[in-house]
Formats: structure tokens, sequence, C-alpha cells
């Protein structure tokens, strides 16, 4: 049996989460709008001809504009983040086609189902060396940013591969007619996970991080991925799973509760879990006691700037001072190990947010009885 | 210090579920396990999908913690069926919940299902059977998904039958999962071989004293792991005597779990209380599972023989709600609709409440209301009513004779004062005259003809009756001559018409038409769901000078009987209602109102084609086929199941390909899938004790359209000489002003007129289901199940219809434009098809007298023992008649809007008067 090495990230990360809390960074997406970017910025030369718009495709201004990425980690490194991520949610070939594939439902020539994604997407050239370079350039430039502003401050950043939900579901049935049909395979999102897992280690991420979970389904098998990559390579990267959880607790669209992922997670021994994204910080909060309760691992939440606000400015309603509360009182509640901020959290807000866990106790990881097998 | 999180079994589907130490056994459900249940092995076999995953939800219902699912069938696809089932799972809320066993002696099947699963699941099983290294490799795949692992104690040499060899190979199995594949030792579950007992050959006797000494072993020397089996194999060689194999099963748990078995696979509905086994039983049970005597296994088989054959525990019933007080239990009883206890529990709330009056006022009528409360909150459904109402008829029916007695009483005492009073009197009068005293007035009542809904009817019954008003309920489906015979004849004080579909509404009108024609004067109350107050004052009161009043529910028929039964009240009270009803008028004459074409303006604009060129298609066979007992069981694969949903207003629709109804409400769906399970079994019932027979005909003729200056008929003639007609069928056409180029259509359009040359043809049918009535009827009154009884007439219509669909289909192959396997069930559902089959007295031709037309044509009435009543229904109900066009673009269409012009032409080309061709068509004249 091949044996797997631990990334020599694993140490310096350990020691980071055993004296404090870790701050991460703030959203991509909505920070980018900051910047006023129109279509034409967006698509560069490279992507000039291409037939879709591609302005919401966060992931390839790696590629067309990297200094305004570069900007947004450095901006995010001086407010205080520990941990950034690097601008890959989309990463996927899966993901990345809905910008550069026509759909056929458009002709009314088809569906999308397994068949099409094997047709045009997973075999695509074009496409796979598009999603290897927005893997590989975004987590160059994330890895870039991190080791100079470590240099300057003395203060060990790492850089976090983000591996979103995809636009696809594992666990859901587009047809009303037939319950049990899936746009995908399993095996097709594992691949197109394991292509994207690649190309971030190839640039240098420091962690791997399994974010916005929509789908558990889905989630496993960037988890399979994981780990089938592991043992190709031999080494093993730091891992961290954050879920998406609607109100009543349950990932978004497979509908399972957080302490039940939990179950079907731990074995990949992630050195966090947590939950992001969708519910504001106080709606967040019991479910976050929920799995700090049932997890033997660190505990992570960046929650959005509340529920999204159309009225405010960013989109969210949650000022950098509001963030700072709630933190401050999750804090004081012993519930967190990292904390940052999903959706409507600017620089301003982790500034807040890393000012509010200063000093603060991190939460203390509860023990799983030995096992003196 | 930091919490200790206990290391121990932590499985999840969408919730999670950990194997604590207050958690008792595990149930594993095996039901969903082809070789565990040869129902689920069938409904998978034939690809019926969805009753197979309602199997899924039942277990999970019955408090399966995980749900065992295995197609290890020659006849199954493992992969795609693994893979497909557990898609299905996760839609389903209900089951998603739990951890999944994925269940499969084939590698790839086990692959397929990790690769489905949300949660953490179980792979059952992995073994070394095939060596260290396919072990290790499966292994490590089961750990990347995150799967807790069934092992078997199973090596290279074979399967472990003694203690020695199970331990061995457990441990072997062991270090090599935790120490080479870091495997969790809290998700290692072995299953050290639960072997058969009993079966005559010496060694197999200790075989249950092994594996409770093996689980013992590993429970105390393999840290953290668990151990399961699949309990029923214990006693598989007393196959067909569940008493002794309930109790074998019981007794083994017990044994097992005391040596810390902590799971297993087990059938909740095969298994007795280990307490409740008898002592004799308990005896020569466990000397067999616990190898005490050398001739236990002959002992347990003398004493088995008094069992065999017995069918042992019936399905798990909770009966805690036995335990409430009486009023209580009748309120569940009512509630749930359950029969079974309806007799007892009414006589201990009789012998408590004294008088029988009482019993119905008090808690029956209060259950009851809480129905009527759920019913109309939309929390409860009709079937559900229906079955409350069951149970409120047999507990009625309980009390009838007490109540009569305490009549009979009250009667002798009143002939008493009254012989007292009048010495003269003779006794037939006095019996009269205290009769008379005695109620407060006479109802009849009658859910319309047409009609099988009689639920509100029955409530309203009841709150009468309790009332002390004299109830003569005439049943459901009753014509109108009946109602008016029995009113007349019992001299009524009140007439009650009750009706739930739309077509009530007309037939309630048509009883008022005639109850004015008799010149009756009695009050006539309107009462059922499509009722209204704006219907009866618009539609229904012009008809009767009499009270004419809708009622809008039960708790109001008291109120109103009472009014117009008492000489202070009536005139006040009419006069208010009059008013009320005047006002109602006024307020929709102000509507709008359809407009109509002259008829020859509508003729001019028939539809038509290119007959010129137009090449009818030619029937295989001339003349009539009889059909004389068709096979009910072929005709239940023809029924559209939609409208029969609809009976019982769950609305929907139906698929015949995923049996689904697919409807906005999920609550309705699941309400469907019930009432279609009782739909089945009753079927079944009817086919096995033969109590339906269907009977039909068709045919077909050579036919021409008239000539339009002939008016819009169709003549059918004796031969393809077609020199001698033998029948005409006249049509009716649309008069309604058409904003768009529509053609007005009537069915003469879509047969070849005789100018264009004599080739065309036309076709009819008419089928019955005999025994319907008699079936529902001895079900009513017999066994009081108006439940059942509804289902066998709403099961009688669907099979009529499902035989004219199954005629209709044979009929367009024999017309040879439609190859026998042309479309599938559903599609035959949707009527893709060409070709259509309209019946007189619906839509396209609303007349039915056509109808004699039609049967003369067939002789059906000989042929097929359907018989036409004066009003042209057709006797047996569940019956359907029609004829055939097979032009391509012939469709059905709606008529209304007739207008004078045309019904006068109408009339002259039937030989009728006009007066008569108005009656019959009055409804759909503007």
């Amino acid at each position: 049996m091949t044996s797997v090495k631990e990334h020599s990230s694993f140490a310096p990360l350990r020691t980071l989460l055993s004296k404090q809390i870790a701050v991460l960074d703030g959203a991509m997406g909505t920070t980018i709008r900051g910047y006023g970017l129109d279509e034409a910025a967006a698509r560069g030369s490279r992507f000039k001809s291409n037939d879709k718009d591609l302005l919401n495709n966060g992931d390839i201004l790696s590629l067309t504009q990297p200094d305004v990425i570069g900007d947004i980690h450095k901006r995010f490194l001086e407010a205080g983040s520990h941990i950034i991520e690097t601008n890959t949610f989309s990463g996927t070939s899966l993901a990345q086609s809905e910008f550069f594939v026509p759909d056929p439902r458009e002709t009314g020539k088809g569906r999308k189902d397994p068949e099409f994604f094997d047709r045009k997407v997973l075999n695509n050239s074009e496409l796979i060396d598009l999603t290897y370079d927005i893997n590989y350039q975004s987590a160059k430039l994330a890895k870039m940013w991190c080791e100079r502003i470590s240099n300057d401050t003395g203060i060990e950043r790492f850089a976090a591969g983000a591996i979103g939900p995809m636009t696809v579901s594992l666990s859901n049935s587009p047809d009303a007619d037939d319950a049990s049909f899936r746009t995908v395979t399993f095996d097709q999102v594992k691949n197109a996970y394991i292509d994207q897992i690649k190309a971030l280690i190839a640039g240098g991420v420091d962690i791997l991080m399994v974010e916005t979970i929509f789908d558990s389904l889905n989630a496993k098998a960037a988890l399979v991925a994981i780990q089938e990559v592991e043992e190709e390579q031999g080494v093993k990267l730091p891992i961290i799973i954050s879920a998406a959880v609607g109100r009543g607790g349950e990932t978004m669209i497979s509908a399972q509760r957080a302490d039940a992922m939990w179950n079907a997670m731990r074995h990949v021994d992630p050195i966090a879990i947590g939950l992001n994204c969708s519910l504001g910080p106080d709606l967040m909060k019991p479910f976050l006691q929920e799995l700090s309760e049932a997890s033997e691992t660190h505990i992570s939440c960046y929650p959005n700037a509340g529920l999204p606000d159309p009225l405010s400015p960013t989109g969210f309603p949650c000022t950098p001072g509001d963030m700072k509360d709630f933190m401050k009182d999750f804090a004081e509640d012993g519930l967190l190990n990292l904390v940052g901020g999903c959706c409507g959290n600017t620089p301003d807000h982790i500034k807040a947010i890393a000012e509010a866990v200063e000093g603060a106790a991190p939460r203390v990881i509860p023990t799983l009885e030995t096992a003196n097998a | 210090m930091s919490k200790i999180i206990k290391r121990t079994l932590r499985l999840s589907g969408s919730q999670s579920y950990n194997h604590t130490e207050e958690k008792n056994f595990l149930m594993i459900g095996e039901r969903t396990n082809v070789a565990g249940s040869p129902k689920f092995a069938r409904l998978v076999r034939e690809g019926n999908l969805e009753e197979a995953i309602s199997i899924a939800r039942q277990h999970v219902d019955n408090g399966a913690n995980v749900i065992d699912i295995c197609f290890d069938d020659g006849l199954i696809e493992g992969v795609p069926m693994m893979t497909r089932f557990l898609q299905l799972v996760q839609s389903e809320p209900d089951i998603a919940k739990v951890p999944i066993m994925v269940d499969s002696s084939r590698w790839e099947i086990i692959e397929a299902g990790l690769k489905c699963i949300q949660g953490k699941g179980i792979v059952n099983s992995l073994s070394l059977k095939a060596g260290e290294e396919e072990f290790i490799h499966q292994a490590k795949i089961v750990k990347r998904f995150g799967a807790a692992a069934v092992v078997m104690a199973f090596d290279e040499k074979g399967q472990a039958a003694t203690y020695e060899d199970k331990i061995r190979i457990c441990e072997r199995a062991y270090r090599i999962l935790v120490d080479q594949v870091n495997f969790p030792p809290e998700d290692i579950i072995f299953d050290p071989n639960i072997l058969t007992v009993a079966t005559g050959i010496e060694e197999h006797n200790n075989y249950a004293v092994n594996f409770i000494e093996a689980t013992r072993w590993i429970k105390q020397n393999l840290p953290f792991a668990k151990v399961s089996g699949g309990v029923s194999n214990i006693s598989f060689s007393f196959r067909g005597n569940n008493p002794v194999r309930e109790a074998m099963h019981a007794a083994f748990l017990y044994h097992a779990t005391k040596a810390g078995m902590d799971m297993g696979i087990v059938n909740p509905g095969m298994l007795e209380v280990y307490d409740e086994i008898k002592p004799d039983m308990l005896q020569c049970v466990e000397d067999v599972i616990l190898n005490r005597r050398e001739d236990s296994t002959d002992r347990l088989l003398e004493y088995a023989e008094q069992f065999k054959g017995q069918a042992g525990k019936k399905r798990e019933v909770d009966l805690s709600w036995r335990e409430e007080p009486v009023e209580k239990r009748l309120e569940y009883a009512l509630l749930k609709g359950i029969a079974d206890f309806v007799d007892e529990d009414t006589e201990e709330a009789r012998v408590k409440y004294e008088r029988p009056l009482k019993v119905i006022e008090g808690p029956l009528m209060d259950g009851m209301a809480i129905v009527g409360d759920l019913f109309g909150e939309g929390k409860m459904f009709l079937p559900q009513v229906v079955k409350s109402a069951r149970v409120m008829k047999k507990a009625v029916a309980y009390l009838t004779p007490y109540m009569e007695a305490e009549k009979a009483k009250a009667l002798e005492g009143k002939i008493k004062e009254i012989k007292a009073e009048q010495p003269d009197i003779s006794d037939e009068d006095a019996l009269v005259l205290a009769q008379k005293g005695n109620s407060r007035g006479r109802i009849v009542m009658a859910t319309v003809k047409g009609d099988v809904h009689d639920i509100g009817k029955n409530i309203v019954g009841v709150v009468l009756a309790c009332n002390n008003f004299e109830v003569i309920d005439l049943g459901v489906m009753v014509p109108c001559e009946r109602i008016l015979e029995v009113a007349e004849k019992e001299n009524a004080d009140i007439i009650g018409l009750s009706g739930l579909i739309t077509p009530s509404l007309d037939e309630m009108i048509y009883v008022a038409k005639e109850a004015e024609k008799k010149g009756l004067k009695t009050p006539i109350l309107i009462g059922g769901a499509t009722t209204s107050p704006a219907h009866t004052a618009i539609k229904i009161s012009e008809h009767y000078s009499g009270p004419l009043i809708h009622v809008l529910d039960a708790s109001r028929s008291v109120p109103v009987t009472t009014a117009l039964l008492s000489e202070d009240q009536k005139p006040a009270f009419i006069e208010k209602t009059n008013k009320k009803y005047q006002q109602l008028r006024e307020n929709h004459a102000g509507g709008p109102q359809k407009e109509s074409i002259p008829f020859k303006e509508a003729q001019a604009n028939q539809f038509t084609c290119d007959w010129e060129n137009y090449q009818p298609a030619v029937p295989e066979f001339l003349g009539t086929r009889t059909i004389e007992n068709q096979s009910i069981r072929e005709l239940a694969n023809y029924i559209d199941w939609t409208p029969f949903f609809h009976t019982w207003e769950i609305r929907g629709v139906w698929d015949s390909e995923t049996k689904v109804l697919k409807s906005r409400n999920a609550a309705s769906a699941e309400q469907a899938q019930e009432l279609y399970r009782d739909a089945l079994e009753i079927l079944e019932r009817i086919i096995a004790e033969n109590r339906y027979t269907a009977k039909g005909i068709y045919g077909f003729f050579p036919a021409n359209a008239t000539a339009p200056e002939d008016g819009d008929d169709i003549e059918v003639y004796k031969d393809t000489s077609r020199s001698e007609t033998i029948a005409k069928f006249h049509t009716l056409r649309q008069q309604v002003k058409k904003t768009s180029n529509k053609p007005h259509y009537a069915l003469s359009d879509f047969v070849k007129p005789a100018s264009y040359g004599d080739t065309d043809y036309v076709g009819g049918f008419v089928v019955g289901i005999h025994g319907v009535d008699e079936y529902a009827k001895e079900l009513r009154e017999n066994d009081l199940d108006d439940y059942q009884a509804i289902m066998a007439q709403a099961i009688g219509d669907r099979l009529a219809e499902a035989f004219a669909e199954l005629l209709h289909h044979r009929s367009r192959v024999a017309w040879g434009y439609e190859r026998p396997n042309e479309f599938n069930k559903n599609e035959l559902i949707k009527e893709i098809y060409r070709g259509i089959r309209p019946a007189p007295g619906y839509p396209s031709q609303p007349d039915h007298t056509e109808k004699l037309t039609l049967f003369e044509l067939l002789q059906a009435t000989e042929k097929t023992g359907v018989e036409l009543t004066e009003s042209c229904a057709m006797h047996p109900g569940a019956a359907v008649s029609g004829i055939y066009f097979s032009h391509p673009e012939s469709r059905y269409f709606a008529l209304n809007e007739l207008q004078k012009d045309q019904v006068e032409d109408y009339a002259q080309r039937k030989g009728m008067t006009y007066d008569e061709a108005e009656r019959w068509l009055a409804p759909w004249m503007s």
C-alpha cells in the first residue's frame, strides 16, 4: 500500500489553529463587483469572441484581470486573513461549460444529460485546458500574495484551493416525470473535480476547501476525488469542508442535516468543517452549534453578511460593525476555530471580524475516544 | 480538558443515526431486499418501482433504522437498478432520512450503490472469500466513500460454521482492516453467519450456540467492532410454521443480544416478544437454540405440529389508543376509520351514557364534527372521511336495535295514553296517531341519479335522526321517479337531494321539474359539495313552486328543517329565502351571454376536407362482433385511473407507467397511493370471486353523410351495395359564434358525404359491466361498508371505460390504420391516436335518444344485456356506448348555445315534436 505523506502546510496550520481563531477571507464575487469591470474587461483578449457573456464568470478574471484578483487577495490579507481562497469557485469543466458550451435546451435539441456532458464537456480539450489554466493561475496568484504578505508581516498565510458546488446536482432530478433522472453521473462529477484538484495542487495551494456544499453527494464526489489524487501523488493536503444550509439546517439541495453530513464525511479527517454562505450569522448559529457538538475537528464559519438585501450597497445588510459583533459573540460562545465571511463581506468586514476574534480563545476541539484497537 | 466524543458506529441518510449506548438493537429492514421479500422482488422485476419505493417507506415508518437494499436476482440488471432505486429514494425525504445498506454479492453493484448515497451507509458485504488482496482493495474503496462495512466470516476456504473458524476469520479480517487499511474499527460490522438449526443433521445442532459464542468473543476481543446477522436463517427448517419461527427468532435474539449482537436483519412482523412466548414453546425452542438436549430437534418438531400452516402474528399494529377512555377511543376510531373495535366501544358507551341516542349525540357526533372540520380544512381526504362514516354507520347500526326498543316502548306508552283518552279508537288508528306524535317530521333523502356520493347526506341523515326527525334514506344514484314516488307514498314532510359531482346539478333541476309536474309542494332541500345558494337560486328554484332551499352543511340542516316544519316559522323563513334568492338571480342576470349564429350559417361553415381525394379506411369486417365474457384482468390494464381519483375528490393526473398521481399537493398523491392500493385489493377480489361480468359488442357498417340540404345526418347501410339504409344517426352542429375561423362542427362532418362516392364506414359499440350494483349493495347492506361499496362502483365505472378503450383500440386495428402495439398505455389514455368514439348524451352529441338508434343497430341489449331506461340511461350504470369515426381529423367538440332554428330542424329530421326535442336538449340551448 502506498504511504501518503502529509503536506508541509499541516504543521504551521495546526500551530496557528492551536493558538488562535484563524481568519479566512471574504467574498470574492461581491468584491469583484466593486471594481466595476465590464464585459470587454472580463473577456480580455482570450475570450474576445466567445458566444456567451462572461461578465459573471468570475473565475476567468484570474486569467483576464489577474491584477484585480491579486488586489483582492492583497486587501484581504492586509485586512488580517490567514487563509485566502483561490478564485476557482466554478473552476471545473462542468461549471465552466455553462459559459462556453451551447445549452441543448436553447435550440430545443435534447437536454443536459450524462451523454451531453461526455460529448460536449468532459472530453472538450478547450474546456479542459481552460479549467487547468483557471485553477493553476488562480492558485499561483493566491499563493504569491500569501508569500508576499507573509514575508512583509512575518505572519504565515495559506492559500486554500476553492472547490465549489458546481451547477449540476447528483441528488436532484430536474425531470418532473422521472425522479431517478440525473443530469450527470457520480464519475463525471468526480473526474471534473480531479482535474480541478490536480491543477490547484500544481499551482501550489496549501489547503483544499470543499465549500458552499448544496448537495452532499457532489461534495462526496469531490472528497473521493481528493482521496484518489492523494493516493496517486502520495501527499495529503489539509481539507476544509463547508456546507451551505437553509433555514432548516439542511444542505440546500440534498436536504442533509449538518451532523448527518459530518457522519458521512469525517472519514477524510478534515482539518475543519463548517458552514458558509446562504444564511446570515444569526440564523446560522444554531446549526453551527450542532455541528460543533458533533465534530472532533475544527469548526469554520463564514456566513454571508446577512440575507441578501438588494437595497444595501453591497447587496447584503450587515456592516463590518455588525459582523464584528456577531463574530465576537460566536467566539465568546466558544464556537469558532476559523472565521471569515461569504457573500457581501468586503476587506473592511474581514478587518472588523479579525479585530473581533483577536485574542479570543479558539474553540476547544473535542477528542475522539482513542482507538486502542 | 476537552470533551470526548464516543467512538461508535455513526451512520447517516439525510439525518444522522448514531449507534450510541442507549440505543438498543439496530433494526435493518430486509423487505427492500429481493431475497427477503418476494413481493419486492416481483415489483422490481415488473418495473413497478413506485410501489417498490412505497415498501421502503412502510419499512421506515415501521421503525427500520437502516434499510437493506439488494437486487441480486437473475432477472434484474443489478447496477442500473441499484442506481435508479437509490436515486428514487433520494427524492423521498421520508426514506432518504435513514442510512442505506447497499447489499450485493457483486462488487460493481456495491460500487454503484456507494455512488448514489450522500450519507454514511453500510456495505453488505466484504469478505476474505477471494483473498486478502481483493479484500483490501474493496475495503479501501469503502473507506474512501466513508461507508461502514459488514464483513462476513468467510475466507478462502469457505464459510465459518464452527466457533473456532468464526473467531479466527473475524480476527484476521479485523487486523487487516485496522492495521493495513486504517479502517475505523467502529465501522466494522461482523456477520459471523447465522446458520439454520434443527435440520436433522447433527453438526447443525450447535450452530446457534456457535454464533452466540463467537459474538461474545468478538465483542470482548475486537474493540469497537459490531456484530450483525440475518436472523430468519436460524429457523429456516420451520418454513411455513410462523408461530414457531417467530418464537425461535425471539429466543435467538434474546440470547445473541445478551452476548453483544448489535444489529440484525429482522422482519419486525416475524418476531414474537420473548416474554410472551408460552413456557412450553420457549422450553422447546431454547432447547434447540442453545443445543441443550440431544433430542431437542425432535421434540420441537413434535411440538410444532400443532401450529403448522398458521399465519402467525400479523403486521405490528399500534394499539396504545385502546388504553384511552371510551370517548377518545371512539374519536380515534372515527378519525382513523378503524372499525375493528366499534361494537365493543359503542356498547361500552351505551352502558355509560344509558340512552343510545346520547351516544350518537355525544361522542359519535363529536368525533364526526372533528372529521368534518379536518375535511373542511383539507387535512382529511374524502376516502378517509368515508372510512370514518363507515365506523359511524357501524356504531349507529349497533345502537339501532336499542333505539328501536326504546321507541317501541315509548310508542306503547303513547298508545296507552291515547286509548285512555279515546277508549273507542281502533288499535291501528291509535298506532298511527302515536307514531305521528313521536316524530318531528319525515324526511326522504337521496343522492340523485348518477352520483355515488352520499357521505354528506349520511352525516345530514344522522344529524336529523338524532334530532328526532324520521329519515328515510334512499341511498345513492336514486332516480328521480323513485325519490318522488317514495316522497308521495310516505307522505314526506321534506325531500332532501344530495349530490357531489357537477352532473348532479342537472339531475336536481330535473327532480325539481318533475316534482313540479306532479304538483308537489313539499319543501326540497339541496345539498352537496358542488351545490351553492347561487346555483340553487338561478338554476333550480325557478322550476319549483314549493320551497326549495340550499343547505350549506349538516350543521345547517337542523335549523332549516325545523323552520320548514314549524307553522309559525315557516312563512317568514320562506319569505326570507325567496328574497335572498331573488337578489342572487338579479346579480346574475347582468352577466355575459354567449353569442350564437343562425343554423344555416353554421352549416355553411361546416368542417370539410378534400373529400374528392379522401380514401376512407376500410374495416376488416362488417357487421358486429360480440364479446360474451371479457377478462376483467385484461381490462384492468386499460384503466385510466385519473377519473377514479377525481371521484374521490383527489385532483391530479395519474401516470400509469410510474403509478404515481402527479398532483401539486403531495398529500393528495400520498392519499392516491393508499386509495390505489385499496382499489387494487378490491379489484383482485372482484376478479377472484367472479363478481363482475363484462359484455360488449362492436361493429362496422358502410355509411355516408347525407347531402347538406337533408341535414347533418349519417346514413348507415345494410351492406356495401349501399342500397338499403338500416339506420340514421342524427347529429347536432355548433352554433356558438366563433372569433376564429374554426368550423362549426357536427359529427356528420367526419363522414364522407354520399355525393363524393360511397366508400365510408362508421362503427359503434356498447359495453357493460354486470354485477356492480349487486356487489355494492351487498357491501353496503351486509357489511355496512360504504367505502368498499363506493369503491366497487367506482371501479365498475372505470372497467366500463377501460372496456370501451380496449374495444376502440381493437376497432382501430380492425380499421387497419393502427398497429396493435403502436401506442403505450399512457398514450392510449391521452388519446393521441386517430379517430374518436363520441357517446350520445355527451358534449359532441348531447341527445341521449341517439342511443336508441345505436342499440338497435347493434342489437346491443340482446347481446350484452345493457338496457336503456326511459330516460335513455344505460343499465347497468357501468356501461359505455358510442359511435366510431375514423377520419384523421375527427375530434371531440362541445355543443352549447343550440338555437331554436336548429332544434326545429333536428326535431323534424328525427321525427319528434319540437317540444320533445327541446326536452332532451334544454340544457344545451341558450
